[in-house]
């Protein structure tokens, strides 16, 4: 190996152990950065490697290694990219049965959009999502940072283990469940309206569900009530990963437990924050629909009916395949577009990103 | 080494791919040897049509071997394209909307029934003389993809019956309390109570306000005698002719025909009018947010022990239990302030369009229409409605050459054996039948006197329903956009007008029509258009 001409191709790579190759990669990687060394004395080809060069040398050495990403790629191309054709549909005059790409395809071109945007309510049901969305994300983002961050200082770990525990059971209350009882309590013949009338007030009591005003908070306080334990957990994992001898040298320093959950523990758990944000942000027109369905009242109309539960009750309910692609189409671009707005501005400002 | 690695990664990705791309097609797609096999949908409590003595006979009659399978209304409904079931020559119980049909008659998945009338003498006689149920059959392109259920006996129109406790206004009669403006004897408590809206009002309070049912509580407190009943926004037992006894054609879609012109409610005072006072019932606990919420079964089983004060519904006989019946007599539509009573008509149609479809690939479509075509006899209409003749529906002997109906099913009551025997479906029965070859069951009968004296008279003047009109295929499209963002919003204001803490203000009112006013224009010009045709049909 002494030699200092030896020459780098597929032959002599074949023959390399594993320990050679490694030396030769990371030497050729210093060649290209520019750094001088001896093992670039002794790899230097006659001329420089390309990129596509060792790009070509590590496939063939380590490629099969690729095979692992296989399954997750299938399963993303068959499931996720696989169906996509099927946004084909907002342009057809579509019903089941019909063939998406066919001779007897019965092309629209914009017509679902226009019939869509022209709906008179369109502005309610698109501010209806944005505001349902936009508060449930002001409200349910920081809360399990929050609860993180406070079970993160709690001196003894039992305490913290019951109370995690305690706080993320809800989490597996099903959606039906949930929403029954929400309705058992705040609901006509609830336990709300019921003590009320018992304690004299009208007849009718408060009737939470059929008023437009309460559709928001019950929505957003009760799926915060059922997932703030859970979503916790991630950025408790990251807390786990902070060094202690950080603490131990802050407490030396005189910082108050106050002090360092800001000084220590937030900025250990800031690049989990900012990419949750970053996916949260992604999703912020898409807050499901089975929920607020179920939810839904002839007296609460007015606040819940969101796109999505458009999309279901027109689209899907009313036969009109189209327009329920269209409208579905529409959220998703606005999802993509802030996705793309939040990943750029993250960029900026904490270097933190998805690419 | 290196091998063994790369095997195991090997492995590993095919176990990981192999369950996600193998697709088990698990799908039996035999009809069977019978000739023909058509799908109905059906619950579980209605027993097999295939055991059905009416169907048997049918069978037997045209000489064809049809065989029926089934789904329930849900499995039905989770089906997005029950056109391409399996196996299937056609589809009983259908319940297409009208965009469907058109849809699929546009794709040729559907036969056009209108082109093999010559297999069909019954339905081809129907078309002939009813200009208006070939009118309301056509489908945007003018062919007919439906067999119909016609059963005419004038009784939709009007789904709501105003009843009222007899028992407790006896009990306020007796105890001296009632209300000042109501002067009532008992003698004074049979069908037909002629009570003012004001009147009416001052009662509801006593029922609210006194304890009625003897629990020792007042009604507003226990919550258990609710002043007045009725299921918002449902068919039948709605509070339309409440609103419309402030003197508008009230009816649950809020749209009507007022001598040949097609109006919404919504868009006249008098409407608006309703709203400012039952928003006072509804903060006094006259009328309950239950009145909103619950639905028809949890209406009726509420209603059983007689807890409501006053209640609207089809009959009184299904909300209370048999021996309270006579608990509760009819009131007149309340009178308003000038003497003048107004009732609305319902646009629930005797006319159901998509009764059953027929695929096109059946193989002999004649044939198959031919035995369909039976249905519309008037003794097979009749059994197919009420149950077999052999299974006790109507007694075995006919009367001068009219079925007669059985009303003694022993321990069953007449709803429940209804239910069981009667398949439904594709039937013709209108006044011609009721007077020639099929006696009314006493309740209908009934029911239609009850009309005839108490409801009927009282219709608004020149009020019609909407018939079945026939709608180009882009009227059906800004319809179905247009009716849903209108129902939806005239809904929301509405509870939104009775919850409100004051007395709505008018300026609530105009600014709800000036929001609305695309989706009534549009509604009431595509309909008063497919009205006109109609009307230019018909002659």
């Amino acid at each position: 190996m002494g030699d200092e001409n030896v020459k780098i191709d597929s032959e002599s790579i074949e023959k390399m152990t594993d320990e050679e190759y490694e030396l030769m990669y990371d030497a050729a990687a210093e060649q290209r950065s520019g750094a001088a060394g001896i093992a670039t004395a002794s790899y230097a080809a006659n001329k420089p490697l390309t990129k596509f060069d060792r790009w070509k040398m590590n496939f063939k050495r380590r490629g099969w290694i690729l095979l692992f990403i296989l399954p997750a790629l299938i399963y993303v191309l068959i499931f996720c990219y696989g169906p996509m054709y099927g946004i084909l549909i907002a342009f057809q005059d579509y019903m089941p049965g019909d063939q998406i790409l066919g001779p007897n395809t019965f092309w629209v071109g914009w017509e679902n959009f226009q019939t869509f945007f022209a709906n008179p309510n369109f502005v309610d049901f698109f501010l209806n999502t944005f505001l349902l969305c936009i508060f449930g994300f002001l409200v349910g983002f920081p809360l399990p940072i929050i609860v993180a961050l406070l079970l993160n200082s709690l001196p003894r770990p039992k305490i913290k283990k019951g109370l995690q525990i305690l706080y993320y059971a809800p989490h597996f209350i099903s959606l039906v469940v949930m929403v029954g009882m929400l309705k058992m309590i705040f609901g006509s013949d609830g336990l709300l309206d019921s003590l009320s009338a018992k304690m004299g007030g009208d007849a009718n009591g408060l009737q939470l569900f059929l008023k437009p005003e309460s559709f928001r908070p019950l929505f957003i306080f009760s799926g915060n009530w059922q997932d703030f334990g859970w979503s916790a957990i991630i950025y408790l994992a990251a807390l786990a990963g902070v060094d202690p001898s950080l603490h131990e040298a802050a407490k030396v320093d005189g910082a108050s437990r106050f002090k360092r959950i800001f000084s220590v523990d937030l900025p250990a758990i800031a690049p989990t924050i900012i990419m949750l944000m970053i996916l949260s942000v992604g999703n912020l027109m898409s807050c499901g629909y089975e929920k607020v369905l179920l939810m839904q009242t002839d007296g609460n109309l007015e606040t819940s009916e969101i796109l999505s539960t458009y999309v279901y009750k027109f689209g899907l309910m009313g036969g009109q395949y189209g327009v329920g692609t269209a409208a579905g189409l529409f959220n998703s671009v606005i999802n993509v577009v802030l996705l793309i707005i939040a990943n750029t501005v993250s960029k900026k400002i904490s270097g933190n990103s998805m690419w | 080494m290196k091998l063994r690695k790369k095997m195991i990664a090997l492995l590993t990705a095919v176990a990981c791919t192999v369950p996600a791309v193998a697709f088990t097609a698990a799908c039996d797609g035999g009809a069977g040897d019978h000739q023909f096999t058509v799908l109905a949908v059906k619950e579980a409590t209605v027993k097999d049509y295939n055991e059905m003595p009416v169907f048997k006979k049918l069978n037997e009659e045209t000489g064809k071997d049809v065989h029926w399978t089934f789904k329930t209304s849900s499995q039905y409904s989770q089906n997005s394209d029950p056109v391409s079931t399996r196996g299937i020559d056609a589809i009983y119980h259908a319940g297409f909307s009208n965009l469907q049909l058109s849809n699929y008659g546009k794709r040729k998945r559907i036969v056009a029934i209108d082109e093999h009338l010559n297999a069909m003498p019954n339905f081809k006689r129907i078309l002939d003389s009813r200009p208006d149920i070939k009118e309301a059959l056509k489908s945007p392109d003018g062919h007919i993809y439906s067999l119909p259920r016609v059963e005419e006996m004038g009784l939709k129109q009007y789904p709501n019956i105003l009843f009222i406790n007899k028992t407790w206004i006896e009990k306020l009669i007796d105890s001296n309390n009632l209300p000042a403006n109501v002067s009532l004897e008992k003698s004074d408590l049979v069908d037909g109570l002629d009570l003012s809206r004001a009147q009416f009002k001052s009662l509801l309070q006593k029922f609210n306000s006194v304890d009625m049912d003897g629990d020792g509580k007042a009604g507003n407190a226990s919550g258990n005698e609710i002043p007045l009943a009725y299921v918002s926004g449902n068919w039948q037992g709605n509070e339309s002719d409440l609103i419309a006894s402030f003197g508008v054609p009230e009816n649950i879609e809020h749209k009507t025909i007022v001598n040949g012109q097609v109006k919404f409610t919504v868009e006249d005072e008098k409407w608006f009018n309703a709203f400012q006072e039952l928003n006072g019932w509804y903060s006094e606990g006259l009328i309950r947010a239950t009145n909103y919420t619950r639905d028809q079964d949890e209406f009726l089983a509420y209603g059983q022990d007689g807890r409501y004060g006053a209640f609207y519904w089809w009959e009184k006989e299904t909300v209370v239990k048999k021996d309270l019946h006579d608990d509760y007599i009819i009131v007149l539509p309340l009178k308003d302030d000038d003497g003048n009573r107004y009732v609305g008509v319902s646009n629930e149609l005797e006319v159901e369009k998509s009764e059953c479809v027929v695929l096109s690939t059946c193989k002999d479509v004649d044939g198959l229409l031919a035995y369909f075509d039976k249905f519309f006899e008037a003794d097979y209409s009749a059994q197919l409605n009420y149950g077999s003749i052999e299974s006790g529906a109507f007694k075995a002997e006919k009367e001068n050459g009219m079925l007669i109906p059985n009303d003694d099913h022993g321990n069953q009551s007449a709803d429940d054996f209804r239910m069981q025997n009667a398949p439904y479906g594709v039937v013709y029965l209108t006044d011609e039948v009721w007077d020639k070859t099929v006696k009314m069951e006493s309740r209908a009968k009934t029911r239609l006197n009850r009309l005839k004296d108490y409801v009927k008279p009282y219709t608004y003047t020149g009020a019609t329903n909407i018939p079945n009109l026939n709608y180009s295929e882009s009227e059906l499209k800004d319809l179905s956009t247009y009716e849903m963002s209108l129902g939806g919003n005239i809904r929301t204001q509405m509870m939104r007008w009775l919850q409100s803490n004051s007395a709505p203000q008018k300026s609530e009112w105009t600014k709800f029509l000036s929001d609305n006013k695309a989706s009534i224009d549009k509604i009431k010009e595509i309909n008063q258009n497919a009205y006109n045709r109609y009307l230019e049909a018909l002659k």
